[in-house]
């Protein structure tokens, strides 16, 4: 974010070539990845063993005490991704409700026109491939495809680890109903990340955004160029005497 | 397990020299020995022996003062399965040739008959062997006197087919575990046994084994427990004729309790767990159908066999057992839905995904050829 202020005073035709960076994720998004994928891991981790037993678990789990041990990590790593869902959900609406959030992140027709011609231009159909905004809607299904299953599994985690508590209200037959929920959803949105979202960030191009916090000039303009453009013009208005017009950077949501 | 001492301190060669040598021979001694004619003019060993001991009033005085009736039934032995195959009194009472007999060297009735029921392996070595793997041989070796040897239960002369018919089977079993026989009596299983003489329900050796009984209550047979009642209870033709479903296996395994139980049959079969096998939940020799109002799976009684295990838990939580029968909408619609959507929602989105990466690292790589070509 700092850098991408001080470029601003360089001039444009500069004897050195400087590398612009543009800021993407703030700080505390960064946290929330890195707690995530932590997370993340040693609940698979720690529950594949468990569903995979007859597999290849038991080679893992190979007495009572260390499967014991095994379901209190698992506990352990639910109650940080819990506390992490809780933050996000409610640090992002205090951020929207102030209006200091975009609503980059949600859905629009233009995801399905661009996921169309993107249809068309994988199957040759036009040599030309959409342009994308801050966010594009691969990025955005990744969020909401996860943003969905985080939230089945963590219910049905709950509903596992609480079933006598949970039945006084809920109807007894969901517990199964969670097992197999949580025990598929899992394997769902494990198989989803590995194909779909090491795919994006790390074989399409490496896209370490969410670990450096800031995109690249060169990746804004052939990645985020509709992006690119809202915050070139930004920032020329901003030139033209509009000192105190909102620093692009801190809309990171 | 308990071994009569003779067998355990049995040097290798002697027991080679039995095995080889001592068995082929009395086997063909025993097949070619002609069998007494009962018709024979000849007087034969029993005859002979029952010139005394048809006498009613004919006893033994042991040391210990017990007294031994030596009265022999000729009637209840002439229908033994014994005598009626020529195996006269010799075969057992090896030692006994003439009159007057050797004397007598045990203390009471009970160590001499712990003697002689030796001679049962001479014949009957295999099933002889195993009983001496059993519990009960286990508590003999620990010097109880009540605990039985073989002819506690098959008698010493009057010995008959055990099983005919087959409710005889528990009765005797009965006669000592008086307690587990009038639970099992009422039970759906040993009332149909006992009141119908039904030729499908579990008698006790059933699933307790006949001569190498084992210790009911030890992990190992309680993790076996689900696979012993699935030895009726999964079998279609067996269960379509009491309109018994044999699902309840099948479905049991893929319950929580069945998952956890058979990964501790796999793997730590010694290792004691809590997740409930068929008895926990049905009773074991108090078995009930499930519609019968006294049965701890009776829908009335469901929660409190739930609560055994699962204390405080509520009315909705018996819920959570689906059953021994197959998901349906109608029974477990949670359940079903559940299945659907990731049967086939959740595998097209990965499918979808896939298919998606893949032709994208094709129109990549498509690009990046004509790129390096051009």
């Amino acid at each position: 974010m700092t850098e991408a202020q001080d470029n601003q005073s360089l001039p444009v035709q500069s004897a050195v070539r400087v590398e612009r960076h543009f800021p993407r994720f703030t700080l505390a998004q960064r946290w929330e990845h890195a707690l995530l994928f932590l997370s993340f891991t040693v609940l698979a981790l720690t529950g594949l063993p468990q569903k995979y037993f007859d597999l290849w678990g038991h080679l893992i789990l190979t007495s009572p005490s260390r499967l014991i041990l095994v379901r209190q990590i698992h506990h352990a790593a639910a109650v940080v991704l819990i506390i992490e869902v809780i933050y996000h959900i409610g640090h992002s609406l205090y951020l929207m409700l102030r209006g200091r959030l975009s609503a980059d992140i949600f859905p629009t027709w233009k995801d399905f026109r661009d996921a169309w011609q993107m249809l068309r231009y994988l199957f040759f159909l036009t040599e030309r491939k959409p342009e994308f905004g801050k966010y594009n809607f691969e990025q955005k299904f990744t969020y909401w495809f996860l943003f969905v299953g985080i939230g089945i599994l963590v219910l049905t985690g709950i509903i596992l680890w609480f079933p006598i508590q949970w039945t006084r209200v809920f109807p007894g037959e969901t517990i199964p109903a969670a097992y197999r929920a949580h025990s598929s959803e899992a394997l769902v949105a494990l198989i989803f990340i590995v194909v779909w979202h090491f795919y994006h960030v790390h074989v399409e191009r490496l896209n370490l955004s969410i670990f450096s916090g800031r995109l690249s000039e060169r990746e804004m303009q052939d990645y985020h160029t509709l992006e690119y453009r809202r915050l070139v013009e930004e920032e020329a208005r901003a030139n033209f005497g509009e000192p105190d017009a909102p620093e692009s950077g801190e809309i990171a949501g | 397990m308990a071994k009569p001492e003779s067998f355990a301190v049995m040097p290798c060669v002697a027991f080679k020299f039995t095995i080889f040598v001592l068995v082929p021979i009395f086997a063909v001694l025993s097949f070619s020995q002609p069998v007494y004619a009962r018709d024979s003019s000849q007087e034969t060993t029993e005859d002979y022996c029952l010139s005394c001991h048809a006498d009613p009033d004919l006893d033994l005085n042991f040391p210990d003062g017990e007294t031994l009736f030596l009265y022999i039934s000729p009637e209840a032995l002439s229908h033994s399965v014994h005598s009626s195959l020529g195996i006269e009194c010799i075969a057992c009472h090896t030692d006994i040739r003439s009159y007057p007999h050797p004397p007598v060297e045990f203390n009471n009735p009970r160590e001499l008959a712990q003697s002689y029921f030796q001679a049962c392996q001479k014949c009957h070595s295999d099933l002889f062997a195993e009983a001496m793997d059993s519990i009960h041989a286990a508590a003999v070796e620990q010097g109880s006197d009540s605990a039985p040897i073989c002819t506690d239960c098959h008698t010493a002369h009057a010995v008959q087919a055990p099983d005919e018919p087959r409710s005889q089977i528990s009765l005797t079993c009965g006669e000592c575990h008086t307690e587990v026989f009038d639970v099992y009596r009422d039970s759906v299983h040993g009332a149909a046994l006992l009141e119908a003489e039904n030729p499908d329900v579990p008698v006790c050796t059933d699933c307790h084994g006949v001569h190498a009984i084992q210790d009911p209550t030890a992990v190992a047979f309680r993790v076996e427990t689900p696979e012993l009642c699935a030895g009726c209870h999964a079998d279609p033709e067996l269960m379509s004729q009491y309109g018994l479903n044999s699902d309840v296996y099948s479905t049991y395994q893929l319950s929580w309790h069945g998952v956890d139980v058979t990964v501790y049959q796999a793997r730590w079969p010694n290792l004691w767990h809590s997740s409930a096998v068929c008895t926990d939940c049905h009773g074991v020799h108090n078995i009930l159908s499930s519609s019968d109002p006294q049965s701890s799976v009776h829908p009335d009684n469901l929660l409190g066999t739930c609560q055994q295990c699962h204390p405080g838990a509520g009315p909705q939580f018996v819920g959570a057992w689906t059953g021994h029968t197959q998901i349906d909408l109608q029974r477990n619609p949670y359940v079903f839905y559940t299945d659907i959507f990731y049967r086939y929602f959740a595998y097209l989105v990965l499918m979808v995904s896939a298919i998606y990466v893949l032709l994208q690292i094709l129109r990549a790589t498509v690009v990046r050829v004509r790129r390096s070509l051009g």
